[in-house]
């Protein structure tokens, strides 16, 4: 079998004649940037190969490289056939890259009821007075220890088939633990001696793009560990959709052991952080979308993506952590958020509980941010929910130099609204690469300040500065010359980019006014606003009003609750209460399909228009836009 | 039961006068005013406002010109001076709509002339003026110039701005103290939008008419005529960046299949009865200015809009 040579890091791993260089990668443990899932669409996993034999069609492919590129070997990984042993060189831009994944410690302020409990006991050990069984002993030890009656604890095979020798073994001094699951108590674990304090738990978000897990004590509730990684499904496409398709042709397995080892490592790097024996993890809560936790549990997510859009299962799921190939007590407790529908899934009940919006009088409006949004209004009485496709634009796809946030992309930028030169901020402070969702926001907002931009987005060139020209193709702001930049050409945004972004935040807001008008609801009427996930914490919340990506409200309105999917799970790990409050939440909200309710057009035509087409929807906005044009010479 | 919703709007469409006469500094022998009306047309209540005007449209190119219109002109059709003092005699529109087709040929660059037809056209007719220029951001600035320039102090109609191209137009309009046509894709929302933009660089309100752009009979005629009535409604709710009269043209009915294929023999009576279906809607559905290409359409349309807005001498109730 060929064996191939991954460059810079020597990587090797053999495969059979024939495999593509992404399956050899795939096996070598390297997660190559996949956005089309493998189909040679995206030309987002270049390699270099550098020697051996191997097959590529330049004709079909030609098109995303220039003459030199593929003089030097270039060529899509997902499309390249290994015929003998290949030495490949893999670019950095074809790795996926560490990316600012948002981890909260975030401060819960919950009751401690979790849903494991560790007895230690000392048994008295059986004699002819009194023979009663070893399951029945140790049973009674945990009722007299203050634990569940007897009668009422199940225990399972596995653990029966253990009682004997570790009772024996230990001297009678044993520790065992008892989960509540929805069928009951239930024993799932007994120790030599006394191991009590070592009483843990995992919450998990299972996101698309990322896995963020934390450790919780269950005895204190502390945090003991936290750890993040990319979702390692990513090398099989990049969207959800992609990821589904693969699953369709036969991939779920694959799918699903890749979202159990991606939930394994982050929970070993949590644990060897904290010093934690994943044994004594007991319980793991996932909070994901729907099609995330679909797939970790091994059921088919392919009807909720053709129509009409169903879902398996939309209740909470549990199981036996270990069947879903999780690395943790072998019988510990796996609970699964419950979703709405295959659109509002388990990651958005997450948000609803993290944000308090479930138990309040007051409205409130929570927006969660990503390649799709989704978006709920509503009080302790009442939700209406939607989602959307906002298209990749806010989160630097689709945008020339629009990147994810990673390090040299541009967080942060003003202009200076007379000599208009830009003033930035990049992650890790290196030289600039591109703009992430963040930066694009700001950038929107100040060159409609500068008047640089109208309000549909058109770059007006009559402006005579170094800064505005015709492009290539359409008419650009440079936003960093070439000599300031780490990728030693302009930086600019274009007047397709400006497009691009307005159809983004118009899906957006339209949907919020969508929900609005079907409560009945005026801007006014919203006490908060909720933010989720990581974008969230980053933009600029005036500037997110001023290119009118959400209603104007006071900005001492808005909240950036972080990562609202973790801390749900977090919230249902450290009290097991809030799991039935989940079904509630889920029951409560009534779904709105954007695409069967005719007024969303209208509102989505009216929100591609900064901000709005309706002014007075953004009274403020429209007073300091109106001086912004006074200073700009602009009547 | 009557129903009278007079009451209850709070707002009215603005109105626009089209034309210059010698003591405002223009040669128009007439001039026409647009808008005014403060209710919908016929719920209940006489109709308000202006009545509803005829614009005949001719060009300068008539290659790209409807066959059965040029056919019936024969070869008045090469001189637009020529067709637009025959029609403004034998037919009496109430305007003039002059489309600088020329213009639209690939490699135009004969600027110059643009001024001398736009001139020679004023001279033809004393009826107020639309033109139409180009429709290539390329060359519009220095056509909106010239035709700025030709028929400064004409208040002139001019045409054709669209959100991705309304900078040059609005430019000459504001210059040489003319008005402009603002289209937008049958949308209330696109509409509204170009007229904050012409609002924000400085054109104001009442030297805009909306053109809601009209689909042909069966050809997305109906979707015209609901953007109509909704700007209409906007206008009347107090919506003042809707607030401008419209102008309706069914640019395509001569080039639909229907006329494209119709027996030579019946070729003028089935282009009018296109035309007139389309027009004649269109004013009840809220159009202040209807435009037609075939010289027999105007006939029966004026006769469909004295049925509708009768005391013609009034200027309805304005």
């Amino acid at each position: 079998m060929p064996t191939v040579t991954f460059l810079p890091g020597f990587r090797k791993t053999e495969v059979k004649s024939g495999s593509t260089l992404l399956q050899a990668a795939q096996q070598a443990g390297i997660h190559m940037n996949v956005v089309c899932g493998g189909l040679g669409k995206c030309g987002k996993c270049t390699v270099y190969v550098k020697s051996g034999r191997y097959d590529f069609d330049c004709e079909k492919f030609g098109k995303f490289f220039s003459p030199e590129e593929l003089d030097a070997g270039a060529c899509l990984a997902c499309q390249t056939s290994v015929l003998e042993d290949v030495r490949v060189l893999i670019p950095e831009e074809s790795i996926v890259q560490e990316q600012k994944i948002l981890i909260d410690v975030m401060g819960i302020s919950t009751e401690l009821n979790p849903a494991v409990w560790k007895y230690a006991l000392t048994l008295s050990p059986p004699s002819l007075d009194d023979p009663s069984p070893d399951l029945t002993r140790l049973l009674w030890g945990i009722e007299k220890a203050g634990g569940p009656k007897e009668g009422d604890i199940y225990a399972p095979l596995e653990v029966i088939r253990r009682i004997p020798r570790v009772l024996r073994e230990s001297g009678w001094k044993v520790t065992a633990t008892v989960v509540l699951v929805p069928g009951g108590y239930r024993l799932i674990d007994i120790e030599k001696g006394d191991t009590s304090p070592a009483c843990y738990g995992a919450a998990v978000d299972l996101g698309t793009t990322t896995v963020v897990v934390f450790i919780r004590n269950l005895i204190d509730g502390s945090i003991m560990g936290v750890a993040s990684n990319y979702n390692r499904q990513i090398s099989c496409g990049e969207d959800i959709l992609s990821r589904v398709t693969f699953a369709r042709k036969g991939g779920l397995k694959k799918l699903q052991s890749l979202a159990a080892e991606s939930i394994n490592a982050a929970i070993t790097e949590a644990a060897n952080k904290a010093g934690v024996d994943r044994e004594h993890i007991y319980e793991v809560v996932v909070a994901g979308n729907t099609i995330m936790t679909h797939i970790l549990m091994g059921i088919d997510p392919a009807y909720m993506i053709e129509e009409p859009y169903v879902p398996v299962v939309r209740r909470y799921l549990t199981a036996a952590a270990g069947r879903a190939g999780l690395e943790v007590g072998e019988d510990s407790g796996l609970f699964i958020f419950p979703a709405v529908s295959d659109f509002i899934g388990g990651d958005i009940i997450a948000d609803i509980l993290a944000s308090g919006m479930a138990e309040s009088e007051e409205i409130s409006l929570l927006i969660d941010i990503g390649t799709n949004f989704e978006v709920v209004l509503g009080n302790r009485d009442w939700m209406f929910a939607c989602a959307g496709a906002a298209g990749p634009a806010l989160e630097g796809g689709e945008v020339l130099f629009g990147m994810r946030a990673n390090a040299g992309a541009i967080e942060q930028i003003s202009l200076d609204l007379e000599t208009l030169t830009p003033a930035y901020r990049t992650i890790r402070h290196t030289k600039p690469k591109g703009l992430c969702g963040s930066g694009l926001i700001d950038l929107l907002a100040e060159l409609l300040r500068a008047c640089i931009i109208d309000r549909t987005g058109r770059i007006n060139t009559a402006i005579d500065h170094e800064r505005i020209r015709a492009g290539r193709q359409v008419p650009e702001f440079v936003v960093a010359w070439k000599e300031e930049t780490g990728i030693g050409k302009d930086i600019v945004i274009t007047e397709n980019d400006v497009k691009a972004l307005i159809m983004s935040k118009a899906s957006i807001l339209a949907a919020c006014r969508t929900l609005m008008n079907q409560a009945g609801i005026t801007r006014d009427e919203i006490a908060h606003i909720y933010f989720s996930g990581a974008f969230g914490n980053y933009i600029s919340k005036e500037n997110a009003i001023v290119i009118g990506l959400i209603p104007e409200v006071p900005v001492e309105r808005i909240t950036p609750i972080g990562n609202g999917a973790i801390e749900g799970a977090n919230l249902v790990l450290l009290n097991r209460r809030k799991k039935k409050f989940l079904d509630e939440i889920a029951r409560k909200i009534a779904y709105i399909e954007l695409n069967a309710e005719p007024s969303f057009m209208d509102e989505y035509t009216g929100s591609c228009f900064l901000p709005h087409t309706d002014l007075s929807l953004f009274p403020t906005v429209e007073e300091m836009l109106g001086k912004c044009r006074m200073r700009r010479g602009v009547p | 039961m009557t129903l009278s919703t007079l009451s209850d709007w709070t707002g009215e469409v603005g109105t626009v006068t089209i034309g210059a006469l010698k003591a405002d500094g223009g040669t128009r022998s007439t001039t026409v005013t647009i808008g005014g009306e403060r209710d919908l047309s016929f719920i209940g209540s006489p109709p308000t406002g202006h009545r509803p005007l005829i614009a005949f449209e001719l060009c300068d190119d008539p290659s790209l010109w409807p066959a059965p219109v040029t056919k019936f002109l024969g070869d008045r059709a090469s001189d637009p001076a020529e067709w637009a003092r025959w029609a403004g005699q034998e037919y009496a529109p109430d305007l003039i709509r002059l489309f600088l087709t020329s213009t639209r040929r690939r490699g135009f660059s004969d600027f110059a002339s643009v001024t001398t037809t736009v001139e020679n056209v004023l001279q033809a007719t004393g009826l107020p003026l639309i033109i139409e220029g180009s429709n290539d951001p390329e060359l519009d600035s220095e056509v909106f110039r010239r035709i700025g320039e030709a028929g400064e102090g004409e208040r002139l109609l001019i045409g054709t701005a669209e959100a991705a191209r309304y900078r040059s137009i609005a430019a000459s309009a504001m210059a040489y103290g003319h008005l402009v046509i603002a289209q937008s894709p049958i949308d209330i929302n696109l509409a509204k939008q170009l007229n904050i933009l012409l609002r924000e660089i400085g054109l104001p309100h009442d030297r805009i008419v909306i053109d809601p752009y009209t689909g042909a009979l069966g050809y997305g005629f109906e979707y015209s005529y609901s953007v109509m009535e909704r700007i209409r409604y906007a206008a009347l709710k107090g919506d003042e960046d809707l607030a401008m009269p419209m102008i309706s043209s069914a640019i395509d009915s001569l080039t639909v299949k229907e006329v494209r294929e119709a027996d030579p023999s019946g070729i003028e009576k089935i282009s009018v009865a296109w035309e007139l279906y389309a027009m004649l809607p269109a004013t009840i559905a809220g159009a202040s200015i209807v435009c037609v290409r075939h010289p027999s359409t105007i006939l029966p349309l004026r006769a469909g809009i004295d049925a509708f807005w009768p005391a013609p001498s009034g200027g309805g109730g304005a």
